[in-house]
């Protein structure tokens, strides 16, 4: 990687941005209707990776992207707060429910980790499926207060424009990526590290790993939870199915596809595989082989990148390398 | 720089080429039909486009002369072609095709002063609620569709908002998406589930020994408003239901269900509006299990495969309410969908095995949308929806229908006349009768709105 206060990787950091602003401009609607769903996706797989940093998978965090959602609606739709308010109350109601999860769930860890993960999401999700009131039942919550459009003067922002939702969810999931960022390059980001790799010395030199490993799963689950929401206010409707084992499945293969050493190998794998599914391969026509080439290509890049998408550059790099020697 | 009126929107000019989804004028890449017809022999085809060609000239859809000038008008299919529910979506995509193939082949359709000819293009919804929002958003403002076809149900929320701003007229197979919200929204060729009343009509006229009936379902969309009208249908029928089970989708072992709903030693089984992927295996515990009554249920597609893993013996009297289209009975007059037994043969020749409850369905629809463009003598969609609903009647693929359902749905957007009753006799489903559905509600409405209230399914209850 280059060096991060050098000029070159400021230049990269400054055409990321201004691509990602230009880009909906050079994109059909439905390609931009895309865009904001992995713009949101992004702050799901990055979230997600958090927790993973002290070791734990959990099968719970699309039910916590849910809670974050369903939260959000019911502020919004039910009790009339507004919805600019209810998204960020959303994610701490997805944070609430995370801390209450740890009590139960941080007594396991590893595979009971993942499994008890697994029975807490479904006792939620069924809960929204069992109670009609106030949760819809099986349908969900239709008519889900949109975000407010702004009118003042000449500026008329829609946020039925999918390009100005865009940009509306890039701000957020920027500002979220950078505070996970340096979350993760402080003192307690490092003890993640630490607790993962190795947990019984990090607690021979006193860190509480089981508090550690609950500030990570609640950090996590408030970003998911604010997804979830940013979701919901853009779909108009919340239900079950949305975050049911095959989306949670979706997220661990964007997240294992593309890597996890680094925040942006989530990013890496969760835009490759979308632009794959949702563009490439609907583009050539190929609807209904989209399953079975969509599982092709996670086969190759598991067999040939185990280490993530994330690992090709280095890989690259280190190829060209050899050549250079060589030659 | 961030304000876009939604007018600017609806505005853009759709894309010329069609990268995105999949468009099917019928003609997959092979010559223009006209040019085919010239150099072949005469063969199921060519019979068949002529047959439809004669039919649709006898039902005053006169078609255009064959002329390169055709304009041509894209058409949305919207549906899951792929996963779980891809049966009540891709077998009407095969069915289009062959609805593209006969008007296009016989010149077009005629609406206004011009001809047109009908071009498909599809997109996978996968029954998601995000990848129907897209999906719909490409078909409107890319690819400047002037209807959309939907199976409905859990993916109509992501396309409401995008309905209602841009006034596109959109087709569900669920009536319960139907809402004062919705005024784009019609359901004009299946009034789902209240059709079943029909089935359990039939059976009470023809078996009044059967009293007792007890229900299951999966829950969600299609299963809950399903199971308030057979409840009603049962109630007012004199037939004895017990509480309905309730299953989840994520139920892959049927044979506690099928143990509990058995326990009560039933005269009737009635599967409700169950997916294909369940109504196999119930039917299999059934017969494992040794259930000796009557099964009763909205659908059994693929019909012949769960005789294979049962016996004919076993599914001899299973009622449902989906013909095969080889049915003599779909040549009576009243019949409005144009050589239904041609269409058959054309679809089990192209797509063995494929044949299920919507294969023919949103052609029907397809035939209602030519009948409203062409009474409003434009394509655009509220003029369309405007000439379908003219004289608040329509020809329905079974018969003259009129449209209804303020009453349960909170607007007359639903299209409901006669429905059949199929009974599978000897291997093979079989017509046994048309019923009225109107009838049946001007009788029993209070019923059906009394279980819909109480299973919340009422249009004020939802959301």
């Amino acid at each position: 990687m280059q060096e991060r206060n050098g000029w070159g990787y400021r230049a990269t950091l400054a055409a990321v941005f201004v691509g990602l602003i230009v880009l909906p401009h050079v994109l059909s609607f439905s390609q931009k209707e895309v865009l904001v769903f992995l713009v949101i996706n992004v702050l799901v797989v990055v979230s997600y990776r958090l927790l993973t940093l002290t070791g734990e998978w959990s099968l719970a965090h699309m039910v916590i992207v849910g809670v974050g959602a369903y939260a959000s609606t019911l502020l919004a739709k039910r009790l009339g707060i507004p919805v600019p308010l209810a998204m960020p109350l959303g994610a701490v109601v997805a944070a609430l429910t995370a801390y209450v999860l740890s009590f139960p769930l941080f007594r396991m860890k590893a595979f009971y980790f993942l499994i008890g993960s697994f029975a807490a999401g479904e006792v939620i999700r069924l809960c929204w499926k069992r109670f009609r009131e106030p949760f819809g039942g099986p349908k969900g919550i239709k008519l889900v207060p949109s975000f407010p459009d702004i009118e003042i003067g000449f500026v008329d922002v829609s946020f039925f424009d999918p390009v100005n939702y865009y940009y509306f969810c890039l701000i957020v999931v920027t500002v979220s990526l950078v505070l996970l960022h340096r979350f993760e390059h402080s003192r307690i980001g490092l003890t993640f590290h630490a607790i993962h790799w190795q947990d019984k010395l990090a607690e021979a030199v006193g860190g509480d790993t089981r508090r550690y490993r609950t500030l990570a799963f609640v950090i996590a689950s408030f970003f998911g939870g604010l997804a979830g929401a940013l979701l919901a206010h853009y779909l108009g409707t919340v239900n079950p199915n949305q975050f049911d084992v095959e989306a949670m499945v979706y997220v661990l293969v964007w997240v294992i596809v593309g890597g996890t050493a680094t925040i942006y190998g989530p990013v890496v794998g969760v835009v490759t595989l979308t632009v794959v599914n949702e563009i490439v391969l609907r583009e050539l026509g190929m609807d209904q082989a989209r399953p079975l080439l969509y599982g092709a290509i996670l086969i190759a890049s598991i067999l040939f990148l185990p280490d993530g998408l994330e690992s090709l550059g280095p890989k690259l790099k280190g190829a060209f390398a050899r050549t250079r020697t060589q030659v | 720089m961030l304000a876009v009126p939604v007018h600017r929107i609806l505005n853009r000019e759709p894309k010329d080429a069609c990268p995105d989804g999949v468009r099917d004028d019928g003609n997959q890449g092979e010559k223009p039909m006209s040019q085919n017809l010239h150099q072949r022999k005469i063969g199921r085809r060519t019979f068949l486009g002529a047959t439809v060609a004669g039919a649709a000239m006898a039902g005053g859809l006169a078609p255009a002369r064959l002329s390169a000038a055709n304009k041509t008008v894209k058409i949305g299919f919207l549906a899951p072609l792929t996963g779980p529910v891809s049966a009540w979506g891709l077998p009407g995509l095969y069915g289009c095709r062959i609805w593209a193939e006969q008007v296009n082949a016989a010149g077009g359709v005629r609406i206004g002063d011009d001809s047109y000819n009908v071009e498909f293009v599809s997109y996978d919804n996968e029954y998601a609620t995000d990848k129907a929002k897209v999906g719909a958003s490409q078909l409107v403002f890319d690819e400047g569709v002037k209807f959309i076809m939907m199976l409905g149900g859990d993916t109509w929320p992501g396309v409401q908002r995008i309905s209602n701003e841009s006034g596109m007229l959109v087709s569900t197979l669920l009536p319960s998406d139907l809402s004062p919200d919705t005024p784009n929204l019609i359901a004009p060729c299946e009034v789902h589930p209240i059709y079943n009343v029909t089935g359990v009509s039939w059976l009470a006229d023809n078996m009044p020994e059967l009293k007792t009936a007890v229900i299951c379902a999966q829950d969600d969309a299609l299963g809950r408003p399903s199971v308030a009208t057979y409840l009603a249908a049962f109630e007012a029928h004199g037939i004895q239901s017990e509480d309905p089970v309730f299953f989840s989708l994520e139920t892959t072992d049927f044979a506690p269900v099928m143990t509990k709903l058995l326990s009560s030693n039933p005269d009737i089984l009635c599967l409700d509006t169950a997916y294909a992927d369940f109504v196999h295996p119930l039917c299999e515990q059934a017969h494992q299990q040794g259930f000796k009554g009557k099964i009763i249920s909205c659908t059994a597609d693929y019909y012949e495969q769960i005789i294979e893993k049962t016996s004919k013996e076993f599914m001899e009297g299973f009622i449902f309410q989906f013909p095969d289209f080889d049915d003599p009975a779909l040549n009576e007059p009243q019949i409005n969908f144009a050589a239904p037994n041609e269409f058959y043969a054309e679809y089990i020749e192209r797509w063995p095995d494929q044949w299920s409850a919507v294969s023919w369905e949103y052609a029907s629809i397809m035939d209602l949308w030519v009948q409203g463009a062409q009474r409003a003598g434009s394509v655009e969609p509220q003029d369309v929806l405007a000439g379908m609903k003219q004289g608040g009647t329509g020809k329905h693929a079974f018969g003259e229908a009129s449209w209804w359902g303020k009453e349960l749905f909170g607007i007359d957007n639903a299209l409901v006349g006669n429905w059949p009753v199929v009974v599978i006799e000897n291997g093979k489903a079989v017509i046994k009768e048309y019923r009225s559905i109107p009838d049946w509600w001007s009788m029993h409405g209070n019923l059906l709105v009394k279980h819909f209230t109480e299973m919340g399914e009422m249009y004020h209850q939802r959301g």
